[in-house]
């Protein structure tokens, strides 16, 4: 005849064993072990960047513009960013939601006070600019009281985001030369349409 | 020679039934050598069991009556033929052929060397000489393959099997056993053949499952996989020892087996990370869940019955059955949810690369590495090392880089370890219904008496 013990021990040592293992390895995070779930694009992040001027300037609007995009559209901003990488045309709700998320990272920035003065921005600028070395060498002798009097960043920041052809943009993002040309042209035409605007206040 | 004899015919039947999953961890290998697809290498796998399974028990009737040295020697000389035929084959369908070809000649040898030892040893010593090799082979094929394939290349696999298999020729015509003609009195075993099938599937999760992940997801050698994976033959070495000391009558410890078996592969379903070391204690589970249930349950098919040969024939297509069940349930599973993984696995590397301390171009460059990367993957585990090789990166910001490759890779671990976790997780379900079973015929009328 079997023994109680014969008829218990085994599966008791077996429920011992195998809660042991379970419990172990949830106690360290098992049943977690999953990939990084993407943030929520329509809480405000703390965005930094390792660049310097204009470039950390830029990243950081981009990647809160991206949070505003993707915000609108319901999406994460990793897959909304996936989804631009992707070749192929934009829809109209993208372009839009993309214009709008970079507006609202302006304001977002001019809000919490990270968003430098122009002064700041104006030796790279015209350093990367093809003005003529007699304009440059002009504008870098103003004070840089007189040139933040002239141009606020928020209003040449919106004014350049307002200008650029973002469906075209996103369409050939791989082609850096032409970015950066429309990039550039944009802010050009956003410093001379804010400069207009001002000596028209200026004026009775 | 004479010596020799027992030893090569329990080798053989080891060598056969090893093959049912010795080539898990060469299959990454095989698709790439003969440039095939996913789908098409899993019948490398598919074919030699689905066969075996199919053709274990006519093969035991219609050869009952024939000279059981005869059988074996043709089985096994099938056997090393095909074998290296599979060494030889240079597309898969020849693979796929000459591993039906092989299970063929399996079936024969099983079927003939049974006979044989029992000749040699007895009926019961016999029987679980016979047993305990198959146990062995299952077992330990996952871990012969990967070290071979790490060593010299998936071909190895099958030429070390021929040497083998033409010195047990031999050893068999040496065996002069007549054929054993008892009369056809004793229906299959249903029960123990049916909680063998499903604890099969159970243990095709953990074998195939966690191999795969260990090279494919975890990007380990399948060498350091085959040295991981011989924790379940080692526990199940153990086993026997642990039940002889805690006196459990025979049902109990096939019910404690397929627990052990359950609570293994929950245990593999959730590692905390993706170190090697939280597989072994799951691992030693399954292990010891094996010995306990696959060689006392091939043994309660067999014990008593007669014809033997019949018997074992249903033991071996109930085994079979139930591992060509396994990777009929589970691959679908484990194929979709990696297909399923692949899109939160590229966002968490998008929010990766988004905020990492790198500058603007050195992000740009990542990314359009990664990109490319990720065209050419396949359906498989990207290999970043690759992508962060070909980036353009400054150098002072090749250490950020490093440390984002590290993040990265964990991110795939993680994703690659979701994607198994249901597969496991149905793989306990399996063993849970195999415990059912048993659990069924304790308490139904009629049922077994947990007796010794």
């Amino acid at each position: 005849m079997t023994s109680r013990f014969g008829l218990v021990g085994m599966p008791a040592v077996a429920v011992v064993l195998v809660c042991g293992v379970l419990g172990i390895q949830l106690a360290h995070g098992g049943g977690r072990f999953e990939p990084l779930h993407p943030a929520d694009p329509c809480v405000a992040r703390t965005v930094t960047s390792q660049a310097e001027g204009i470039d950390a300037l830029t990243e950081r609007l981009v990647l809160l513009g991206l949070d505003g995009a993707a915000c609108r559209l319901g999406i994460s901003r990793e897959a909304f960013t996936l989804e631009l990488a992707q070749p192929g045309p934009r829809t109209d709700e993208e372009v839009d939601a993309l214009r709008a998320g970079l507006l609202d990272a302006v304001r977002r920035m001019e809000d919490d006070g990270t968003l430098p003065p122009i002064s700041a921005l104006v030796d790279e600028a015209l350093d990367n600019s093809d003005l003529n070395g007699f304009l440059k060498a002009a504008i870098k002798a103003l004070p840089d009281s007189v040139i933040d009097a002239a141009l606020k960043t928020d209003d040449v920041l919106t004014r350049a985001i307002d200008g650029l052809d973002l469906r075209s943009i996103l369409e050939n993002l791989d082609d850096q030369q032409d970015l950066d040309r429309q990039m550039n042209a944009a802010v050009e035409q956003a410093v001379k349409d804010a400069l207009v605007d001002r000596l028209k206040g200026l004026l009775p | 020679m004479r010596r020799a004899v027992a030893p090569l015919l329990a080798l053989t039947v080891a060598l056969v039934l090893a093959d049912s999953a010795v080539v898990t961890l060469a299959l990454p290998d095989i698709l790439r050598h003969l440039d095939t697809t996913v789908g098409e290498v899993a019948w490398v796998l598919i074919a030699f069991n689905l066969v075996l399974a199919l053709v274990a028990v006519p093969t035991a009737v219609v050869f009952a009556r024939a000279q059981p040295r005869v059988v074996s020697a043709v089985g096994i000389a099938v056997f090393a033929g095909s074998s290296a035929a599979c060494a030889l084959a240079g597309t898969i369908e020849v693979l796929i052929a000459a591993r039906c070809l092989q299970a063929v000649g399996g079936a024969l040898a099983l079927v003939g060397c049974l006979e044989l030892l029992v000749e040699l040893y007895g009926e019961r010593r016999g029987v679980a000489v016979w047993v305990t090799a198959g146990v062995v082979g299952t077992a330990a094929g996952p871990v012969a393959g990967g070290l071979l394939t790490e060593a010299f290349s998936w071909q190895a696999i099958f030429v070390v099997q021929v040497p083998c298999a033409v010195l047990a020729v031999p050893a068999a015509l040496a065996v002069a056993a007549r054929p054993a003609l008892p009369p056809d009195r004793h229906r299959p075993a249903v029960r123990p053949n049916l909680t063998l099938a499903l604890l099969s599937a159970a243990l095709t999760a953990a074998l195939f499952l966690l191999v795969l992940l260990l090279v494919d997801g975890w990007r380990r050698s399948p060498a350091t996989a085959a040295l991981t994976v011989s924790v379940v033959p080692l526990a199940a070495l153990g086993s026997r020892p642990l039940a002889r000391l805690l006196r459990t009558p025979p049902e109990v410890e096939v019910a404690v087996g397929c627990f052990l078996i359950a609570g293994g592969l929950v245990g593999l379903a959730i590692p905390p990370s993706a170190s090697l070391v939280w597989t072994i204690a799951p691992q030693a589970l399954v292990g010891l869940g094996l010995g306990l249930t696959v060689d006392r349950l091939s043994a309660q098919t067999m014990e008593m019955r007669l014809p033997r040969v019949h018997h074992a024939g249903w033991t071996i297509g109930a085994r079979h059955l139930g591992v060509v069940l396994g990777l009929a349930i589970l691959t679908p599973v484990f194929t979709a949810d990696l297909q399923d993984a692949q899109a939160p696995a590229q966002e968490a590397i998008a929010s990766l690369v988004l905020d990492a301390p790198l500058r603007p171009e050195g992000k740009i460059a990542v990314a359009q590495a990664l990109g490319r990367e990720l065209a050419e993957q396949r359906g498989q585990v990207p290999d970043l090392h690759r992508a962060f090789e070909t980036a353009d990166i400054a150098p002072d910001e090749r250490a950020a880089a490093a440390q984002l490759e590290r993040d990265l890779d964990a991110q795939l671990e993680r994703a690659a370890t979701r994607a198994f976790r249901d597969s496991f997780l149905i793989g306990a379900g399996l063993a849970l219904v195999a415990l059912l079973t048993v659990v069924a015929s304790l308490v139904v009328p009629g049922g077994r008496r947990v007796t010794r």
